[in-house]
């Protein structure tokens, strides 16, 4: 009986209908109403700057090699006291998809991924994002780590001076 | 011939072979440190632990220091021995520091990746690093002593190896330390070998200090420029500047190793005064203007002064590709010269030391090594063909005697690679006779070609050093096509317009021409002079060929795109042309990288050629020399009279 059952399946539909009209909406009105994302939500990349304020990127370019859409490019330099940092920094987020590898592969906690997700912008150009747009004054998160106060070339303290380290040995010494 | 089994893979090695290479053969690699296949082993880093099963040695030995004997039974997967491994790798990182992210080794690490292959991750113990002093070593080589797992590869590179007295190991127990007695520049030629050569970051190249990772280079295959050897290399590129160059292995030409002319000369190549435009008296102009002006302008001369007033001129840094189609060129110009070599003398001295070698007694920096008496006539190596030096010390090492003849034949060569040569005057004194397989290496520069003549006479095999990394190949065409050099065209008076292909000319011979156009990629004084200039690529943007001092033709890929580096890159390039140069590369999109449109030396040719209305060509490498078009770049190269048949 084609009629019976076409009545019935156009009343289940209207029916489903009915019921959601009662529901309490999934949607948000964006952007009136804005949801926080939890603070390990993958979204806009910064350069973090360790507790003494120097910034805490290297530029040893594991976060571009990690990177599976080849979005972060960098330079690195060399400061007079020897302090490796990325002479500039590039974020392509337009091309970028958000994945948190370059933040895993980061062995100095400096680039981190933020909550802020809201990245939109007419001009696609203004989507990359050059070192002076990433770096930001904080620590976000793994406040208190310091990579050069472990890394053993004396930069932030002379050399030897780390807490896990000995002083400097005198090879000429011919103490046993 | 020894036959043993390692993994139950059966092998056979010829007598003296240790396990460690014999199970290299059979593609299986024991991480190792030490031991090192040009420098031998000498167990000292104790991680090339196997277990011998079966046969005169059993249980846990290193395998680098036990010869393959028959009837072994070897296991590299026992557990035994993969635990030993990875206390022993546990123990190397015990006092390494933790600073790969700021370490220009990084990614091309040997203790990385065998840190990986032994298994251990996360450090157990829990006592403080040991720390060094680090010392200055000059303006090439960055010293960083926290790093160092004493394999003692350096040293026994640098002394052994290479002669050199002022880098050596001091200290005793945990304080074992590599350097100098006192900070300075290290004084071997030899001394760059060290970047390659440590396994881990204590000897960093400073001249590409924090530059790019191992992952990020443009790299290939290629030959050294620099000298008539023909080393084979790795240069390595970024961002379209080329930071350094790495020794590619060649059993036939160089070993292991380069000369640190050849290694740290890579600056010509980023400079910025390159010649990156067609250039029409001293103004920018498009490829086809200016190929216009230059046909223009040799007609205008060939009316004035009548056919003929025209030389073509090739060199010894040529490729092989320009320099066999400048013949063809020159005789669609109508040029009444075409000339390979700038000065008379040189273009003599090599022409006669080409024509004096052949097939059988031409030597190899391979046959150098192998010798048993080396007399070294009128040649400072230094200056010449470091490499060559490497290769006699390493003749000398193995007894053979080193004779310096001649005036033009210093004492300080030989000093340089701690070799103890003597000085005789005359080649007639030296008894080569007396010796199965000696090897006299002769210069080109302070020689003077009768005495390269009687190198003919001499019962040795013999090795000329060249002017220019293609000198043999432009004296085998200019023999084949008859030409002359540029100083005996001048001398002529004929010439009044000068093609410069990638020619070093004095600024004497430019005199009273009245037209000269350079095709080159350095800024060298004929191309300031020129009135016509069309950039080339440099030998790492392009493919090509070059014929070492031994007749031995090589290969070498192209390695980087040409154009401006991004380092440095002018104002006029960025988005604001009327800010200063941001440090970032440009926020503009480019089809084509500034100043990239170089072709390269043949292809201008070609196109010269084309719009004579010559016949064009893909394949530059014709008639005798076609049977070169397929060198593969990774392998020993071919001989020239190998193809001659």
């Amino acid at each position: 009986m084609p009629l019976l059952t076409d009545t019935k399946a156009l009343l289940l539909g209207f029916w489903t209908t009915w019921k959601h009209i009662f529901r309490r909406p999934v949607t948000i009105e964006y952007p009136d109403e804005k949801r926080v994302p939890y603070p390990r939500f993958r979204a806009r990349i910064v350069l973090t700057r360790d507790p003494d304020g120097g910034e805490r990127c290297v530029a040893c370019y594991l976060c571009s090699a990690a990177c599976p859409v080849d979005c972060i490019s960098m330079q690195a330099a060399e400061t007079d006291n020897g302090r490796r940092f990325a002479a500039w920094f590039r974020i392509n987020f337009s091309r970028c998809i958000f994945c948190g590898l370059c933040a895993e592969a980061c062995p100095t906690m400096a680039i981190q991924m933020t909550p802020d997700y809201e990245i939109c912008k007419r001009e696609i150009m203004d989507l990359v994002y050059e070192k002076e747009d990433l770096l930001i004054s904080g620590c976000g998160k793994d406040p208190e780590y310091n990579f050069y106060r472990h890394a053993g070339i004396g930069v932030v303290n002379r050399r030897g001076g780390n807490p896990d380290e000995e002083p400097p040995v005198d090879p000429r010494s011919l103490m046993p | 011939m020894p036959k043993l089994i390692i993994d139950n893979i059966e092998v056979e090695v010829p007598a003296g072979t240790t396990v460690l290479e014999a199970a290299k053969k059979v593609g299986i690699v024991i991480p190792h440190f030490c031991y090192h296949p040009a420098l031998g082993s000498v167990g000292a880093c104790r991680l090339c632990a196997m277990k011998f099963l079966e046969g005169p040695v059993k249980g846990i030995q290193m395998s680098c220091m036990v010869p393959a004997q028959d009837g072994m039974v070897v296991s590299t997967t026992d557990d035994e021995a993969a635990k030993m491994r990875s206390l022993v790798i546990e123990w190397l990182m015990t006092n390494h520091p933790h600073d790969c992210p700021v370490c220009d080794e990084g990614g091309e690490c040997l203790l990385q990746d065998f840190t990986v292959a032994g298994g251990h991750g996360i450090r157990r113990y829990r006592g403080k690093k040991r720390t060094f002093l680090n010392q200055c070593l000059g303006d090439y080589i960055e010293h960083e002593m926290n790093r160092c797992i004493e394999c003692y590869r350096c040293v026994r590179f640098y002394q052994e190896f290479a002669g050199g007295s002022d880098l050596g190991v001091m200290g005793s127990a945990a304080r074992v330390y590599f350097g100098r007695f006192e900070d300075g520049a290290l004084a071997s030629p030899f001394s760059g070998n060290l970047v390659d050569i440590c396994p881990t970051g204590v000897y960093t190249d400073k001249t590409a200090r924090f530059r790019a990772r191992y992952w990020d280079y443009d790299m290939a295959p290629s030959v050294c420029p620099h000298c008539s050897l023909g080393c084979n290399t790795i240069p390595a590129a970024r961002y379209r500047e080329l930071l350094k160059t790495m020794a590619r292995r060649n059993d036939a030409v160089n070993g292991w190793f380069i000369c640190d002319r050849g290694r740290f000369s890579n600056s010509p190549v980023n400079d910025p005064e390159r010649p990156r435009h067609p250039m029409i008296e001293g103004r920018e102009a498009g490829w086809d203007e200016a190929f216009d002006a230059l046909l223009f302008r040799i007609g205008e001369l060939c009316e004035l002064h009548g056919e003929g007033s025209l030389a073509v001129v090739g060199s010894g840094r040529l490729a092989l590709e320009g320099s066999a189609l400048l013949p063809q060129l020159a005789g669609l110009l109508g040029a009444g010269f075409l000339c390979y070599f700038t000065d008379d003398g040189a273009g003599d001295r090599t022409a006669t030391a080409v024509s004096l070698l052949n097939t059988d007694n031409a030597a190899s920096m391979a046959d150098v090594r192998a010798s048993d008496c080396i007399a070294i006539v009128d040649c400072d190596l230094l200056e010449e063909g470091p490499m060559m030096l490497l290769a006699v010390r390493q003749a000398w090492r193995n007894g053979a005697p080193v004779l310096l003849v001649g005036e033009h034949s210093p004492l300080e060569q030989a000093k340089a690679a701690s070799i103890e040569a003597v000085q005789i005057s005359f080649l007639e004194e030296a008894p080569l006779g007396l010796f199965e397989n000696p090897v006299v290496i002769c210069g080109t520069k302070n020689s003077s070609p009768a005495a390269i003549e009687k190198l003919a006479r001499a019962e040795a095999r013999v090795a000329c050093l060249l002017p220019g990394p293609n000198a043999f190949g432009a004296a085998l065409l200019a023999r084949e096509h008859g030409g002359t050099s540029l100083a005996a065209a001048v001398a002529t008076g004929k010439v009044k317009g000068i093609v410069a292909v990638e020619a070093d000319i004095p600024v004497e011979l430019l005199e009273g021409v009245a037209l000269v156009a350079a095709f080159d990629w350095l800024p060298t004084e004929v191309v300031k002079k020129a009135d016509i200039v069309l950039p080339t690529t440099a030998w790492t943007e392009m493919d090509g060929t070059f014929v070492n001092n031994e007749g031995r033709a090589q290969r070498f890929r192209k390695v980087m795109t040409p154009g401006l580096p991004i380092k440095g890159l002018p104002e006029r390039y960025h988005a604001s042309a009327d800010k200063p140069a941001p440090f970032h590369p440009p926020r503009v999109h480019r089809k084509e990288p500034p100043g990239g449109d170089l072709r390269p030396a043949w292809r201008v040719i070609m196109d010269l050629i084309e719009r004579l209305g010559g016949e064009k060509t893909e394949e530059p490498l014709s008639g005798k020399l076609e049977a070169l078009r397929d060198l593969d770049p990774e392998g020993e190269g071919v001989r020239i009279w190998e193809i001659d048949g």
